[in-house]
């Protein structure tokens, strides 16, 4: 009887004890997420998380002086005041998550029989770089994105990544010609829906803009010259007229899919006004410069009259007469409330326009940076047009973009005006720079930034709301997240005083 | 006939007398005799003589301190001359350990603690975490936020994983619940626990595996009781008050930065002038002038033409008023008895909260519903809990708009949004934050569960000495959830036409209109289902030989869980308050989650006595867990042994020369366990891939690296922890004392490490690091008077803990675990864990002045974050104390922790409103004890720079951003409960015939509450989160409230 229980016991334990397989275990598969990724659908993710990215240009914006802000809300004081530290403006870790998609596709795209995004993805390598690099200086860049490889990448001297930046852009160019895109297959490129020599445009186009930087470098001639002839050799050339570099990943109306500027600063998915569209406003700064060439087409695109867009989309409510255009001292912290200023205008915000591209690099820039190579090289860069025409172009193409008036452009550069009509300017150099700057507005404030620290022109004011020996911020801290984890390199730069630590290229 | 007769004396009350002695037949004096079952007892007097009322059946309880509890049943007798047993070790309860296990305390050669009903429900607390807090040594409960469904955070000996999982495993009747969720405990009825036992350490928990290496809660509900059927109704009432609010200031009114800045043409070298034009009928931020009486305009010209006119000063207890008085009703009964081989327990409890947040409610109903029976060797039992609970919540936070109104609104006044004009969204005074009670309607939350708990338990008594046990337990919990948005159109005329009072237009003559945005309303619907299947099978094993005695068992475990989460949801809807998305424009959102864990355990335990005064104790278990397990990965990576052992000598049995009357009892215990933790995410050895944001738009597909990299070799974290301890009975058994040191170290520990983003990722997942943790805990009860009429029991403990982070990873020094950019929750190396930095003054560290900028006084801030203390305290203290006298008692229990510091958003947000009363400095001052750099490098002491502008960027701009401000000492000291009770006389109840028991009780919990003077904000124990992430607080926790109420407790015959 007793052993009759034993032995039941026994049986069913070991039944018990026996009865688990590994199979059992076998849920761990993360049914959550994808656990694997093809490059191209990273390749757009990545693109459109660039182009979305629009904190960099905001403060470039600022900081350059084509915008500041109303007084609705309280005036920033890290913007403004230029009291801020490593904690503040981090856009480091976002450029890198970003790069780091871009390298996966650079480093998948072969394995996974997508050779064609390979090319792209470098060109979208190389302009990131170069951004970082020019508020950063120093940056991580031949161990960076290594994973696990290398968890505290060593720093690499600015100048020798700018320099490696051209090198990938002629591995981008070599990649483009030899991949073209598939059938089928263009859809995932949201910037050129696959045209290859459109990327090789803008290929050449990213080289000018990274040699044009250090055009104030002593000893760098050559080198600059002999690059620019490079890409001048290239069939497909530049960014051509009309061929701005532009997102859209077929935006639509929901909340967080509208385009991301119309989103930010015009009007949610629902149509309702952005509380945040109150902040930034024309500096009197950028207005005097636009009347002081009677640039008044400009004017009145880049921003709305005060009160903003009215009932009819794209229009003011208030008669568009410059006299209702009321831009803000630069920096001022009291006194021009929101209501009462100019808000951003129809060529960047209009009502119901909310699947409109977001701008991430202008055909304008291209042909004021091989005007400023033309005029600096002359006969050596083997640029078949003159510095005159290249200039005219950018004009041209910078009113294209605000709205299409040709005839304001002619206007402009025929007005006999020093900095706009290109015969009447004793400067040429400063008339390239200045339109530039105003062909800047609105559609690369980070590059407007970077370029006033190279030319000194125009010459900006300081914040009203700085202190009065306050001085103009030259970069940005390294940001504290990577001084936490990657502190002996981050050391190794040195200390770093964002008023007087200078980028390379940064050398008056 | 017979059976009629039987029926008749069995009913029938008669006095029952005689005296208790001990073994010596010397009589025990105030022993105490109860009837089992019931509340009717009585005391003996100094010579041990007794007499009570009972009848036939009843089983009369003798008990006396120091000595074995004895039973004896009322016979035909009249006279019972019980004769006690004298306690060689401590009160020989029976202690619930790891895996339903029960040992006698001398048995146990680690520290556990046994908290019964009676303390759980004393301050009637309707939530089981709550009225463990300060109870237990080494237990922290942290009341992590306090609403209608309260958070808590339950960590025994404090953190042992940098970022993983540090919560003590809550085992509700042999079922483990998911870590870190307050959810089941929230459903928890506590009347209906039985005890609960605070397994503090790794080697009490060795047996639930990885779950258990922080310590465990187990917790017992209640069987039913052999005997006649006992009915008890139950009532609490209790009302809920905030206890303290922040430091406000009521000096200064409506105001921004209006007045020209410095600087600039015009601008005003007179601050009071300057703070007249700082002044502002429609601001939110509190800088206006000084308070000065005069009828002044709030908002703006209403359409009507009339403006909302005040006056100008502070409505006095406005600040307090707008916070509800919370009442909370609870209603219980209960039903329990059963016959000699069966038992029943059967509860009823409705729980109705309404909170301090104006229309936030709760209510919890569940039935419970145990029971057991024998039938020869069989021995099955089920119990079975069924909660339904609801919530009624605001969404939006309730306290940071409030901040945000200026001290003249009388703001409790504008409840009415609808009526009231002035309250109206339409017309609301506040430019930037509307009317906070049309808010509370508008931005809403309901969501409940649908709880079911319930296990199967068969005994199947093999032989004498060998027993088959299974346990089936499982868990349902259906949560639905509605997040709800209105949706609400403005006038046209508040949109275009409402203009402030003329003197502040701008001067451009149009006057100024606001810029409202209407709400597009939005819904947001989710199902949340999780389910737990646990099984427990044993071979258990108990003999004695000789000498000897053993008891073992073998056993198998497997655990499932599931959890899915659906959702849809849109933001914008068309008809206004038809919350469905079907009643929407644009996409509609959502999404899904699903997990799944499993695990399984072989685990043996053997305990070997040696003449009862010895004990060596070893447990062993293996565990496989799905965390870790791929098919291509090794299969120890996936499966890892356990092991623990300890002993106990009760030193004072095996060495009886050392017993006196002042040392009665002694016991040493030692133990040493190395546990495992699988303490990372579910699917945590996985890289994503998730959606890039916005995709898909349409049929574009974008997806993004994730930013987690797992380590390909991840492997379960190891904790081996050592202990040692001593329990005493001092001074004829009036004094008990435990104390315990214990140190655990950590290695392999799984962190997830910020990592440079320049490497592409921002966090790596992997074993490397190793931290310590150790400590020491002291409790001491003592009997300070025993008498017949009068006891007086004080307890008190303390526990002290601390950690260390031997190693994060090679290169990594410190790494941000939660919090903000400008001041968060750190895992520094070398340190304590986790550490709070803020960004901090730049001192002179001769002499600890602040330095402040020699051109315009303002204080200078540190670049990097300053290390300010520990987040966690290191110190934590109980006192509790128990006084009877005859049918009244009083308890009260306090609890102290410090060592630790916190930092409060809230006076970050409030110093930026200007409502905190440290903002009161407006006037031109020298920053305190500051100084400056005279131009050469060397600081003097500033005594002549003054601020230039106090009035408003003083705080704004630097005060504010000095987060160092709003980090204070988070010590504080807490009347957790207070209990006064009334015991009705059986005198008294006789006359009433169906009530055989009745009680009435008024309590209160933390009507006491004393912190740092430093600390202006906010109750110490809150947090944002119920992560690791202690020690940091904001407006989203309401301020903590204090609860009385009135308790009557009836058990019907």
């Amino acid at each position: 009887m007793k052993f009759k229980h034993i032995l039941l016991a026994l049986t069913i334990a070991s039944a018990a004890l026996t009865g688990c397989k590994k199979q059992w275990l076998d849920i761990n598969t993360n049914p959550n997420q994808l656990p694997v990724a093809v490059p191209s659908y990273v390749f757009t993710g990545a693109v459109n998380r660039t182009a979305g990215f629009i904190e960099p240009n905001e403060l470039g914006s600022y900081w350059s002086a084509q915008w500041t802000q109303s007084n609705t809300y309280i005036i920033s004081g890290s913007q403004f005041q230029y009291i801020f530290n490593n904690t503040n403006f981090n856009y480091w870790d976002t450029w890198y998550d970003i790069l780091n998609d871009f390298q996966f596709v650079i480093d998948n795209a072969d394995s996974l029989q997508q050779p064609y995004i390979k090319g792209p993805a470098r060109v979208m390598k190389a302009m990131i770089f170069q951004q970082l690099v020019d508020v950063y200086g120093n940056i991580p860049y031949t161990q960076a994105l290594k994973a696990i490889g290398n968890l505290s990448p060593k720093f690499d001297p600015q100048q020798a990544v700018y320099e490696d930046l051209i090198k990938v852009l002629d591995t981008a160019i070599t990649d483009l010609r030899a991949n073209a895109f598939v059938s089928g297959s263009q859809a995932t490129d949201i910037v050129f829906k696959g045209v290859v020599a459109s990327w090789i445009k803008f290929a050449n186009s990213l080289k000018m803009r990274i040699l044009i930087r250090q055009s104030k470098v002593a000893g760098k001639s050559a080198y600059i010259i002999a690059e620019i002839n490079k890409a001048a050799a290239t069939a497909e050339g530049f960014l051509t007229a009309g061929l701005d570099v532009t997102s859209n990943p077929g935006y639509v109306s929901s909340t967080g899919k509208t385009n991301p500027i119309y989103d930010r600063w015009g009007y949610a998915a629902s149509g309702a006004t952005q509380a945040l569209g109150r902040y930034p406003r024309p500096t009197t700064f950028l207005f005097d410069k636009l009347k002081a060439t009677n640039d008044t087409f400009r004017l009145k695109r880049l921003f709305y009259p005060s009160g903003g867009e009215g009932p009819t989309a794209g229009t003011g409510t208030k008669a568009e007469v410059v006299s209702n255009y009321v831009a803000v001292p630069y920096g001022a912290s009291s006194g021009y409330l929101s209501q009462n200023t100019s808000p951003l205008g129809p060529a960047l915000i209009v009502r119901g326009q909310f699947n409109s591209s977001v701008v991430v690099m202008t055909a304008a820039e291209s042909f004021f940076l091989l005007a400023e190579a033309k005029q600096l090289y002359g006969g050596s860069v083997t640029l078949a047009g003159t510095a005159q025409s290249y200039y005219e172009q950018g004009v041209r193409e910078s009113f294209r973009l605000s709205g299409t008036a040709s005839l304001a452009a002619t206007a402009l550069l025929t007005s006999g005006i020093d900095l706009a009509d290109w015969a009447a300017s004793p400067n040429k150099l400063n008339a390239i720079w200045m339109q530039k700057w105003l062909a800047l507005v609105n559609f690369g404030g980070f590059e407007a930034w970077a370029e006033f620290r190279r030319t000194n022109y125009p010459v900006i004011p300081k914040s009203a709301a700085a202190a009065t020996n306050a001085k103009l911020p030259l970069r940005l801290f390294y940001p504290q997240t990577e001084e936490s984890s990657n502190g002996v390199n981050v050391k190794e730069q040195g200390a770093i005083d964002v008023f007087s630590t200078k980028i390379f290229w940064d050398v008056d | 006939m017979l059976v009629c007769l039987c029926s008749l004396t069995f009913g029938q009350t008669r006095a029952i007398s005689g005296q208790i002695k001990d073994e010596a037949g010397v009589p025990i004096a105030y022993a105490t005799v109860k009837i089992r079952n019931s509340s009717t007892g009585a005391s003996a007097d100094a010579e041990g003589k007794y007499s009570i009322n009972a009848k036939s059946g009843d089983v009369l309880v003798f008990s006396a301190i120091g000595y074995n509890i004895l039973e004896a049943p009322v016979g035909s007798t009249s006279s019972i001359d019980p004769s006690l047993k004298k306690m060689e070790g401590l009160i020989d309860e029976v202690i619930v350990t790891a895996q339903g296990i029960k040992r006698r305390p001398r048995e146990l050669g680690y520290s556990v603690a046994r908290i019964t009903n009676d303390d759980i429900t004393v301050g009637r607390s309707p939530q089981l975490a709550q009225s463990l807090s300060g109870k237990v040594s080494g237990l922290a409960v942290f009341n992590v936020n306090n609403s209608v469904d309260p958070a808590v955070k339950i960590v025994l000996r404090g953190y042992r994983s940098m970022t993983g999982n540090n919560d003590a495993l809550v085992v509700i009747d042999g079922l483990p619940m998911p870590p870190g969720s307050s959810t089941m405990l929230n459903l928890l009825n506590p009347n209906d626990i039985e005890s609960v036992s605070v397994l503090k350490g790794g080697q009490a928990a060795t047996l639930y595996g990885s779950d258990g290496v922080n310590g465990a809660l187990v917790i017992t509900t209640k069987r039913g009781t052999k005997g006649k059927a006992r009915v008890t109704y139950s009532n609490a009432t209790n009302i809920e008050q905030v206890s303290f609010l922040p430091d406000y200031q009521d000096q200064f009114g409506s105001g921004s930065h209006y007045a020209v800045g410095f600087g600039a043409a015009g601008y005003k070298t007179d601050y009071l002038a300057r703070m007249k034009d700082n002044w502002r009928s429609y601001e939110n931020q509190q800088f206006g002038d000084r308070f000065d009486g005069s009828l002044r305009p709030a908002g703006r010209l209403l359409q009507d033409g009339t403006y909302y006119e005040l006056p100008y000063s502070a409505v006095e207890g406005e600040r307090r008023r707008i916070w509800n008085t919370g009442v909370t009703t609870n209603n219980q009964l209960s039903v329990s008895g059963g016959n000699e081989t069966s038992t029943f327990y059967l509860s009823l409890e409705n729980n109705l909260a309404n909170g301090v947040v104006p229309e936030d409610k709760s209510r919890r109903t569940g039935v419970r519903l145990a029971a057991t029976t024998e039938a020869g060797r069989l021995k099955a039992g089920f119990n079975l809990a069924y909660v339904q609970a609801s919530y009624d919540r605001t969404t939006f936070d309730f306290y940071n708009e409030t901040i945000n109104q200026a001290a003249h609104i009388p703001l409790s006044k504008l409840r009415d949004w609808k009526t009231n004009k002035f309250a109206s969204p339409d017309a609301y005074y506040n430019d930037y934050f509307t009317n906070p009670y049309f808010r509370l309607d508008n931005d809403r939350q309901n969501y409940g569960d649908a709880n079911f708990q319930g296990n199967v338990e068969l005994n199947y008594k093999v032989a004498e000495w060998l027993n088959l046990y299974n346990k089936l337990g499982i868990v349902n919990n259906t949560r639905i959830r509605k997040n709800t948005v209105g949706k609400y159109t403005y006038t046209p005329y508040a949109k275009t036409g409402a203009k402030v009072p003329p003197a502040y237009d701008q001067a451009d003559g149009s006057g100024i209109t606001r810029t409202v945005t209407d709400l597009a309303g939005s819904v947001y619907d989710a199902t949340e289902v999780e389910n737990i299947v646990n099984n427990e099978f044993q071979i258990q094993a108990n003999k004695d030989f000789g000498d000897f005695s053993t008891k073992g068992l073998v056993g198998f475990s497997l655990y499932d869980r599931r959890y899915k989460l659906v959702e849809v949801s849109s933001g914008s809807i068309v008809v206004p308050d038809i919350f469905n998305v079907a009643n929407r424009t644009g996409e509609l959102g959502g999404g899904e989650q699903i997990t799944q864990y499993r695990k399984y355990g072989y685990y043996g335990d053997l305990l070997v006595g040696w003449k009862d005064l010895i004990f060596i104790h070893g447990s062993a278990r293996f565990d496989g867990t799905s965390k870790f397990y791929k098919p291509s990965r090794e299969r120890d990576l996936y499966t890892y042994p356990y092991y623990g052992a300890d002993v106990s000598f009760n030193v004072t049995e095996i060495l009886p020369a050392i017993k006196s009357n002042i040392l009665n009892y002694a016991k040493v215990r030692a133990g040493y366990s190395k546990n495992v933790a699988d303490n990372i995410p579910i699917y945590g050895l996985d890289r994503i891939y998730p959606n890039g944001a916005g995709f898909p738009y349409g049929n574009t597909v974008g997806i993004s690296v994730g930013d987690l990299l797992p380590a390909p070799d991840l492997r379960p974290e190891k904790v081996g922890s050592f202990e040692v301890g001593t329990e005493m009975q001092l001074l004829n058994n009036r004094i008990n004392v435990d104390f315990t040191w214990y140190t655990q170290k950590t290695t392999d520990a799984v962190v997830t490490a910020r990592i440079p983003n320049s490497t592409g990722f921002s966090n790596l997942l992997l074993n490397v690091g190793e931290t310590k943790n150790w400590g020491y805990e002291l409790d001491i009860r003592g009997q300070v008077i025993r008498s017949e009429n009068f006891n007086w029991e004080l307890s008190a403990r303390y526990s002290y803990n601390d950690n260390k982070v031997i190693e994060i990873f090679p290169g990594v020094n410190e790494f941000q675990s939660s919090g903000y950019s400008y001041a968060g929750s750190y895992v520094i190396k070398d340190n304590s864990f986790p550490r709070i930095k803020a960004i901090g003054y730049v001192r002179d560290p001769a002499t600890n002045r602040v330095i402040v900028n020699k051109s315009n006084g303002y204080p200078l801030s540190s670049g990097p974050l300053k290390d300010l203390g520990r987040a966690l305290p290191n110190k934590i203290a109980g006192w509790g104390t128990k006084l009877n006298y005859k049918s009244i008692s009083l308890s009260a229990n306090f609890e102290y922790r410090g060592g630790h510091v916190i930092y409060s958003d809230l006076g970050r947000q409030m110093t930026f409103t200007g409502s905190g009363g440290w903002t009161e400095d407006r006037t031109p001052h020298i920053f305190p004890n500051s100084a400056y750099d005279d131009g050469t490098g060397k600081f003097v002491p500033n005594n002549d720079v003054n601020i230039q502008e106090a009035e408003y960027t003083l705080w704004v701009d630097y005060y504010r951003n000095i987060t160092e401000n709003f980090t204070v000492p988070a010590w504080f000291i807490k009347l957790r409960d207070l209990n006064l009770s009334y015991n009705f006389s059986q005198k008294f109840l006789s006359k009433v015939k169906f009530i055989g028991d009745a009680s009435v009780a008024l309590y209160g919990r933390n009507l006491l509450t004393i912190v740092d003077s430093q600390n202006d904000f906010v109750d110490p124990e809150f947090s944002f989160t119920t992560g690791n992430g202690l020690g940091i607080s904001n407006t989203a926790q309401t301020p903590p409230v204090r609860q009385y109420g009135i308790n009557l407790n009836v058990t019907f015959k």
